[in-house]
């Protein structure tokens, strides 16, 4: 009963201005991401619209017009699709609107009463069994759904916003005392994750300038000035400097489904000589980094951004005359990586498949 | 939200839907201060005729997408809250796309107001229309059309603030460029400029357009201003961008003769002591910003659009939000749009972009190119820096290398298109041809052009649909067209001097010097020209016998130039003339030689002021040269006056060595050869006393003085 008046209510006058505010907060946050990303990467970390685009799904889910989990799904979907659209390359809002996604499913299961357990597993028997069952579930009406469901994303959101300090617990298991590490680039999660070892253990970083363009100068004027020892190299002298580093420390843009990553240009380098020289890779990657994408499956594996920084537009003459790319990332495959350091644990590149599968329904892969 | 303004011809007022809404934010803006644009939509000029004959300048697709989008998208993200885009040629078409576009969906964040009429001839006349409806209430951006750019103006945006809060209301503009060296693809010839500014302050001192100029000047007070550094750069590319005060409008106003931004930045300069105004400048190196002012250009800003350079707006972006407009982005810069086949053996090299729904035949080659949407494509084609539009029909065999092939044009087999030519919409074109480089075929008739000439000057304005009857009548010609072709060669009736300037104008490589003078109608030009040199004349007469100061007919004549509507370069001409007749007028035309050039070196001294006011570039100088060669070849008898009158002229430094040498190896080449020889005598006495002056200054003044 509760529910009917609230959804009458919505109906009235408020709603139609409530919905209104809601497409425009969307559209702002598409054309943000649409225009995000001029050349050295977004504007934001991936944290950050990781958590934003959860706040606006549990937006969505407060104040668009549903009654069922199955349209609450389909609403979610849609603004999902939009929204990876926006920007291929930002894999975090794909991944959040997958978590956001299993939580409806999972508070729906549990509305109904059956066990998270059981419906979480999939079996080949179950595969069977339940035949066409999926979505027609989905039809009936709970009253608590929605303070559920908006209960859940809020956890979601506070599992978001500790991620970095999870893993930055972590260094002192990962850096000892007069360690050499090697990183690549900036990286938000890194860097805290070396300041919080700096607290306790004195040990030199050396950091590849990333060219071109050089993020990796902000990293080392950051961690300098947490007092840790800092050298910043050119990207080519990542082999020769190698053979003295203890284990190499990198951040990523995203970790592939098949346990590859996908991160800033010159990543690829540092893995490959790290693997040459048999120095341990350490990704520091929080969760919801995972995607459920595979490496090279689409075009939109790649970004391409404005040459200015590889061939200055003041050059004149001979842009006229040579082709210019910028790429932004490599693809690192899992082979090369000794250790994923998340906000749960430490995880070889072979676990990774499973996390997926704990944390995105299989049914959710594609939008 | 949206709200559209009809004015001038158009009558009534249509406003858009959420009426009340508008209203509600609009309160909100007032206190929020929210960044306004004004976008002026037409080009007021015909550069890309035949082609905006059909389609406003600002529709033209440029890799599939409206030039006038990719202006919205940059204002937007530059956080502009509210435009005002002013349309005068093919309003219609321009607010109907609007309308369908995201821009006016009620979640955009920007508002923009549709503002048509008929009436508007330059960018003057908008920005007093601005003015006259009191629609900006701050600084507001100032862009073109067909301005393409991802340039993040808040930096400059925040300086020009700044500078106002300073001193109060004293910078009224500050023009966004980009560096760029000379050379550059992207740099357009006729928007070349050299700039003096100040280091420190980046306050603009002088301004100019280099075009044509071998020779530049600089005044002396731009050296002496007081400032410790100044930079002259010529590294600089006019992106078309400008920040301006509320005030911009109220000059505009104010001046009602400048017509274009060139003018206001020069009478800003010129007036800067009385009004106190300032001008400055902000250079960027980063970020893209063009403007599409020629065929050129578009060749040019559409590469690089495809190679990137304007990243965000790239193709696969789809920033338009345009069902089915998405497309995928590969290596080489290939792009592909939904739907697209590709024949067997066909290669997209690189920087390629295909709309959806095309087919490609076999063994084709493709680079360079911007395919548009529906288009056909047949077995071994070769395509290289080929711009086609939407519903193309290529058969095959076809070559086209840097061409535009507009909306619906078909090309049969075998036909080759060399550089640069144009086939505008609906055009039919082989088989079995070879177009020339630089062809440029339309279906309207170059004839009805000129029959439109009379009522229509300088803007993209004017009504074609009465004249598509007249046209069908006229047959195509099969030598041009090819035996199936459809359409005419868009020169071929102009007469010779023009057509060559007009097919160059279109891809912008030979520049028309002097658009203006060409688009006014010539009759009552005669009758005020005239009216203005007897003006002068009393005026000077006046002058003498009230021994009025110089400055002061200066300003006279000023005035009388306002009045008549008459250019910079006819004022000086004119005034040559009205001097060197004066001991005619005042004497009678019975003068010996010997009395007429005793009479008029002293009037030359006392008006050498008035002289020197009017002739400051190397231009003027040669055009003053050919009034006074004009106005001897009429006094025939005083031919040997001329070289007094010259040497007189140089010795009060109102013309120089130079210009009177260059005007005289080209009076050389000059066709009337029969005038020629007579001054033939004139001319070796003056090149002998060059050339002694050349050889010894010290003795100048006595070679002069005999």
């Amino acid at each position: 009963m509760g529910s009917a008046i609230e959804a009458k209510t919505h109906k009235n006058m408020p709603g139609a201005d409530k919905e209104a505010d809601l497409t425009e907060r969307i559209e702002a946050f598409l054309a943000d991401l649409k225009r995000g990303g001029c050349g050295t990467g977004p504007i934001r970390g991936s944290g950050e619209t990781a958590r934003e685009t959860t706040a606006l799904l549990r937006k969505v889910t407060a104040q668009a017009r549903w009654s069922s989990a199955g349209d609450l799904m389909e609403i979610i979907r849609k603004e999902g699709r939009r929204m990876t659209a926006a920007q291929p390359s930002e894999t975090t809002v794909g991944n959040m609107v997958l978590r956001v996604l299993k939580i409806i499913r999972e508070e729906y299961a549990r509305s109904r009463g059956s066990s998270e357990e059981t419906d979480q597993q999939e079996s080949l028997h179950k595969l069977l069994t339940s035949g066409g069952l999926s979505e027609e579930n989905f039809r009936q009406h709970f009253v608590h759904l929605k303070a559920n469901v908006i209960e859940a994303i809020n956890e979601l959101l506070t599992e978001l916003e500790g991620t970095t300090d999870n893993i930055a617990m972590q260094a002192l298991e990962h850096i000892h005392s007069n360690e050499v590490i090697m990183t690549v680039g900036r990286s938000r999660t890194v860097e805290a994750f070396l300041k919080d070892a700096a607290r306790k253990r004195k040990f030199h970083v050396i950091v590849a300038e990333c060219a071109p363009f050089c993020q990796g100068h902000e990293m080392a004027t950051n961690l300098s000035k947490a007092s840790i020892e800092t050298t910043v190299i050119a990207d080519a002298a990542i082999f020769a400097v190698m053979s003295r580093v203890n284990k190499v420390i990198i951040g990523t843009q995203t970790v592939l489904a098949n346990g590859g990553l996908r991160a800033v240009n010159g990543t690829h380098t540092v893995a490959l000589a790290a693997r040459h020289h048999s120095t341990p890779l350490i990704v520091c990657a929080p969760m919801f980094k995972l995607s459920p994408q595979f490496p090279n499956e689409e075009d939109t594996f790649h970004k391409f951004v404005s040459p200015h920084e590889v061939l200055p537009f003041t050059e004149g003459e001979i842009l006229s005359k040579v082709n210019v790319h910028c790429p932004v990332f490599d693809y690192v495959p899992p082979e090369l990586i000794t250790l994923f350091i998340s906000n749960i644990g430490g995880n070889a590149p072979s676990y990774i498949y499973r996390l997926m599968s704990e944390l995105y329904h299989p049914e959710d892969h594609d939008l | 939200m949206l709200q559209i303004y009809t004015s001038g011809a158009t009558s009534g007022s249509f406003r858009g839907g959420k009426q009340k809404k508008g209203n509600v934010t609009s309160e909100q803006e007032e206190e929020e201060q929210p960044l306004q644009a004004v976008l002026v939509a037409d080009s007021f000029n015909r550069r890309f005729f035949p082609i905006s004959k059909d389609q406003p300048r600002a529709l033209l697709p440029l890799g599939n997408v409206a030039m006038i989008d990719y202006t919205l998208e940059f204002l937007t993200s530059t956080g502009v809250q509210e435009t005002f885009v002013f349309c005068c040629w093919m309003s219609n078409k321009i607010k109907d796309h609007l309308l369908k576009s995201k821009w006016c969906r009620p979640t955009s964040p920007n508002v923009v107001h549709i503002i048509t009429s008929d009436l508007y001839r330059s960018l003057g006349d908008v920005l007093r229309d601005v003015d006259a409806k009191n629609l900006v209430r701050n600084d507001f951006i100032l862009v073109y059309g067909d301005v393409v750019s991802n340039i993040d103006v808040s930096q400059a945006l925040q300086e020009h603030r700044h500078r106002r809060k300073v001193d109060k209301n004293i910078s009224v503009m500050t023009m966004v460029f980009k560096e760029s060296s000379p050379g550059h693809k992207t740099r357009c010839e006729e928007d070349d400029v050299i700039v003096a500014m100040d280091s420190k302050s980046k306050r603009v001192l002088h301004y100019q357009k280099t075009q044509g100029l071998k020779k530049l000047q600089f005044p002396m007070n731009i050296f002496q201003h007081g400032s410790d550094e100044f930079e002259i750069r010529h590294d600089l590319l006019d992106c078309h961008i400008s920040i301006c005060s509320p005030q911009v409008a109220e000059l505009f106003t104010d001046n009602f003769d400048y017509q274009t931004r060139n003018d206001f930045v020069r009478g800003i300069l010129v007036n800067e002591e009385i009004l106190g105004n300032q001008i400055h400048l902000y250079v960027t190196q980063d970020g893209y910003g063009a403007r599409v002012s020629n065929l050129q250009m578009y060749d040019s800003v559409s590469l690089d659009m495809v190679r990137r350079w304007v990243y965000p707006l790239t193709p696969e972006a789809n920033f338009t939000d345009q069902q089915g407009q998405g497309c995928t982005h590969s290596r080489h810069n290939v792009y592909r749009g939904a739907e697209v086949s590709l024949g067997h053996g066909s290669q997209m090299e690189e920087n390629v972009l295909i709309g959806r729904d095309t087919s490609i035949g076999a063994n084709c080659h493709i680079s360079n190119s911007v395919i548009g949407n529906n288009c056909t494509i047949g077995d071994n084609v070769v395509l290289d820096r080929a711009h086609m539009w939407n519903n193309v029909h290529v058969s095959s065999n076809v070559e086209i290398h840097q061409s535009v092939v507009c909306d619906g044009a078909v090309v049969k087999e075998a036909v080759r298109l060399n550089k640069q030519c144009v086939l505008a919409y609906n055009v039919v074109i082989g088989p079995n041809l070879s177009l020339p480089e630089g062809t440029v075929v339309s279906m309207h008739h170059p004839e009805e052009e000129e029959e439109d000439d009379d009522d229509e000057f300088l803007s993209d304005d004017q009504e074609v649909g009465h004249s598509k009857d007249k046209t069908r009548q006229k047959a195509f010609n099969p030598a041009e067209v090819g035996p199936e072709g459809k359409g005419y060669i868009w020169k071929a009736s102009m007469n010779d001097t023009e057509d060559e300037e007009l097919a160059q104008c279109l891809w912008g490589l030979v520049l028309n010097p002097d658009p203006e003078s060409d688009s006014e109608s010539e009759a009552s030009e005669e009758s005020q020209d005239r009216t203005f040199q007897l003006e002068v004349l009393g005026t000077l007469q006046r002058g003498l016998e009230e021994n009025i100061v110089c400055d002061n007919l200066v300003l006279e004549i000023n005035s009388l130039k306002y009045a008549y509507n008459i250019t910079l370069k006819e004022v000086m001409q004119i005034l040559t003339r009205v001097v060197l007749e004066y001991p005619f007028q005042q004497q009678g035309t019975q003068l010996t030689t010997l009395q007429y050039t005793g009479s008029l070196l002293p009037l030359l001294k006392t008006w050498s002021p008035v002289f020197k006011n009017y002739i400051k570039r190397a231009q003027d100088h040669l055009d003053c040269l050919s009034a006074v060669e004009e106005l001897f070849l009429e006094q025939d008898t005083h031919q040997t006056a001329m070289v007094k009158v010259l040497m007189k002229m140089y010795q009060l430094e109102i013309l120089e060595e130079e210009a009177i040498l260059k005007w005289f190896s080209t009076g050389a080449t000059n066709d009337k050869s029969r005038q020629l020889r007579k001054n033939q005598g004139v001319m070796r006495r003056m090149s002998l006393w060059r050339k002694e002056s050349e050889e010894d200054e010290s003795s100048e003044e006595g070679e002069c003085g005999r």
